[in-house]
């Protein structure tokens, strides 16, 4: 037998056993499924970004150990989407060059929106994990789903808040309420302020009694409108905020003196920011903001599948990062399995048996990470029941879980919030 | 709603508080316009890059007290000098070459700086919020039914000691008369031996230094970003059109104009009306009194 005979024949040999161990380590897993995966990892967006493609990576990771998807090993093609420019462009590029039957991303809702169309118009399966945009799911998409619930999924959790734990807690019936809404002016702002108004009024019967939106911008001095909302005594502050201007409006609340009962907001800008507890330390007592679950959550509460899953994540995420799950791994992470569990029922990239398994998953809250469960809508949207968010507290310098009570160790403090200064 | 109406003490509370908010938040535009009118008003330069040396100032403040714990009324007498330097050698490298060319290729060019600026900040610091918190940043002051934050008084104070300053300067110094004249005829100051070029440095200097330590000053007040400037730059414009161009007094009193349109108004129209009011005004005044409600008449045209 020639040497580079005997060479070839020992190399084969490596690598049919090298095949056979793998087989044998079980997981078995031939060959490779590429899905793109589109964030900011540049420019203004880019720490968000970041955060979400560190969560698409380590819930892949927990994919493969458990046998990838299809029965291959999932891999990304990364892309970088700073702007909607360059989300379209490379949504387009992901699909020809990559050759990607299924993206995932871009949580920022300036850039899910075109990248979503780019995707839809090849055909592909577009899979969005965070961004909150209500008019999403509104184009009649049929290869377009989102896990996360939308800014008006936002003001449902909100105002279920307020009406079942905060009104009993103020000796209250909801209809005794008085509401005043202030918002920042983006759709996002605008999605989830007049989504709660509408529930509150007509579910509830609280009374409006003021709802003002500000560009934040622009915004320099919320004096004027602290002024104006001190004599309409309102018991609840419904305020959506970005991260410059909720600071700026709590500091300046203080300074005026002005009291309520309590102060609601959502989504992880503005008082759901760590910047927040930055930039005012034990001040920030008292502010609730709407979010995945922090500090406090008790896993114990999700069922059996549910906890050994949130677990292991929190464990990969601790392993990564050094710290408990951000927002940003939170929101990829869960969406990124729920992508597992419709390509474990689809077996097949094909839109049409991908979209009938997506409609055919039906899990309680709790199942998967986050406590989540699934029941998708047609228009692609994951249920707001469904979707299970938490009301997070600043307390003491750190936001911690405090709602639902059956997940969390915490409870909601100074309810009804008292003077600025007795708020330790 | 009915309360509101009737003129009780509650009544005379809220006006006078809104009367507080509006003179320091004029304050602060001041503080952000007197730089913007001088480069203006002499130079006949738009400086679209205005805001971008704001966010600079607050950046230094920010860096400062970050790492080295400078408190940023203590960083405002670094900050003069370093923004001097940072104004000069801005001119040098970038304005001295467009200064005589047409205002569209001036446009452009500040409009450059300023995005490029910006990215550097995005570069160099991501655009994460950032917060400087010294003692008086959370220090009420309350008199009577008013209260306002010490961070804000001294911004206050210091923006009318500025305005003064400077004003002082242009009126009774050498240099301020050399620096008035080739405002009023950049030609005819070189025909009388004036060096233009150096009054155009060191004008631009002045007004960038003014500007950085606007920043540093505003830097405990508001969140600290590479898109920080923007916020208060167009109402920059606003005040400078006001006050006419070049005109520091102007300034101060414009600044005070737009606080009020946006305190009063956000008041009592709701706050998404304030930048529909203050444009109105701009506009009027534009239609009306093109040379600002306290330029001399014609002063729009100088040097044009």
């Amino acid at each position: 037998m020639p040497r580079r005979t005997l060479a070839i024949a020992v190399v084969a040999l490596m690598l049919v056993t090298g095949g056979l161990l793998a087989v044998v380590h079980g997981q078995s897993l031939s060959g490779e499924y590429k899905i793109g995966v589109l964030e900011p990892l540049t420019g203004p967006l880019a720490g968000e970004g970041k955060r979400h493609l560190e969560g698409y990576e380590i819930v892949r990771d927990m994919i493969n150990e458990r046998g990838g998807v299809m029965g291959k090993k999932l891999v990304f093609a990364v892309a970088d989407a700073p702007d909607p420019t360059a989300a379209a462009s490379e949504a387009n590029r992901l699909i020809t060059r990559e050759g990607v039957k299924i993206i995932t991303g871009t949580f920022s809702s300036r850039l899910c929106g075109a990248a979503s169309e780019a995707a839809a118009r090849h055909n592909v399966v577009y899979w969005e994990t965070s961004c909150v945009d209500p008019r999403f799911n509104k184009r009649g998409l049929k290869t377009v789903f989102r896990t996360e619930i939308d800014a008006t999924g936002f003001g449902w959790y909100n105002v279920e808040f307020i009406a079942k734990h905060l009104a009993p807690r103020f000796g209250k019936k909801p209809n005794e309420l008085k509401i005043a809404f202030l918002s920042e002016d983006s759709s996002y702002g605008q999605g989830v302020t007049e989504s709660a108004r509408q529930r509150a009024k007509q579910e509830f019967g609280m009374q409006e009694v003021a709802a003002e939106y500000y560009s934040f911008t622009s915004i320099n001095d919320f004096t004027p409108i602290i002024a104006k909302f001190k004599q309409l005594a309102p018991d609840v502050v419904h305020h959506i905020g970005y991260t410059n201007d909720a600071p700026l409006f709590w500091r300046q609340a203080r300074e005026q003196n002005f009291l309520f009962r309590a102060h609601v907001h959502a989504g992880a800008t503005g008082y759901g920011s760590p910047d927040f507890g930055k930039a005012l330390g034990a001040d920030a007592n008292g502010a609730f903001a709407l979010l995945e679950p922090g500090p406090g959550f008790r896993i114990e509460a999700l069922r059996p599948e549910g906890q050994k899953l949130e677990r292991e994540f929190r464990e990969a995420v601790q392993k990564r990062t050094g710290s408990y799950p951000l927002g940003g791994h939170q929101l990829a992470g869960g969406g990124l399995w729920l992508l597992k569990l419709v390509l474990d029922r689809a077996r097949s990239d094909d839109p049409d048996k991908f979209r009938a398994a997506v409609m055919a998953l039906d899990l309680p809250v709790g199942s998967v990470i986050n406590g989540w469960g699934v029941k998708f809508a047609e228009n692609g949207q994951n249920a707001n029941d469904r979707v299970q968010h938490y009301m997070l507290q600043w307390q003491n310098g750190q936001l911690v879980t405090v709602w639902p009570e059956e997940f969390t160790t915490n409870r909601a403090k100074w309810i009804p919030l008292g003077a600025w200064d007795q708020r330790k | 709603m009915d309360s509101a109406r009737r003129l009780g003490p509650a009544q005379i509370g809220v006006l006078a508080q809104l009367g507080v908010s509006t003179v320091l938040l004029g304050g602060i535009y001041a503080l952000i316009a007197v730089g913007l009118t001088l480069i203006f008003g002499i130079m006949r330069v738009v400086n679209f890059a205005h805001g971008e040396f704001l966010m600079l100032g607050m950046y230094l403040a920010f860096w400062a007290f970050t790492a080295y714990s400078v408190d940023p009324w203590v960083m405002l007498f670094v900050s003069i000098p370093i923004f001097f330097v940072v104004g000069l050698v801005t001119y040098a490298l970038v304005m001295r070459g467009v200064i005589h060319a047409s205002h569209n290729v001036q446009i452009f060019t500040t409009v450059g700086l300023s995005t490029a600026l910006q990215n550097v900040a995005l570069v160099l610091w991501t655009g994460d919020f950032r917060i400087v918190r010294p003692w008086h940043s959370s220090v009420v002051i309350r008199f009577a039914d008013t209260a306002f934050n010490l961070s804000q008084v001294v911004a206050f104070l210091i923006a009318v000691a500025l305005t003064v300053a400077l004003f002082a300067f242009m009126k009774w110094t050498h240099t301020g008369r050399v620096m008035r004249a080739t405002a009023q005829d950049g030609d005819a100051a070189t025909l009388m031996g004036i060096d233009t070029d150096r009054v155009y440095r060191l004008t631009f200097a002045i007004g960038i230094a003014a500007v950085g330590a606007a920043g540093v000053l505003v830097a405990p007040l508001y969140a600290v970003y590479p898109t920080a400037g923007l916020q208060f730059v167009l109402l920059a414009y606003v005040v400078v059109v006001l006050g006419g161009l070049g005109d520091m007094v102007g300034a101060m009193l414009g600044s005070l104009i737009v606080a009020a349109v946006e305190v009063i108004g956000s008041y009592l129209f709701g706050v998404a009306w304030k930048e529909v009011l203050y444009f109105v005004l701009f506009i009027a005044v534009l239609a009306f009194r093109p040379a600002g409600l306290f330029g001399q008449r014609g002063a729009e045209t100088l040097g044009a």
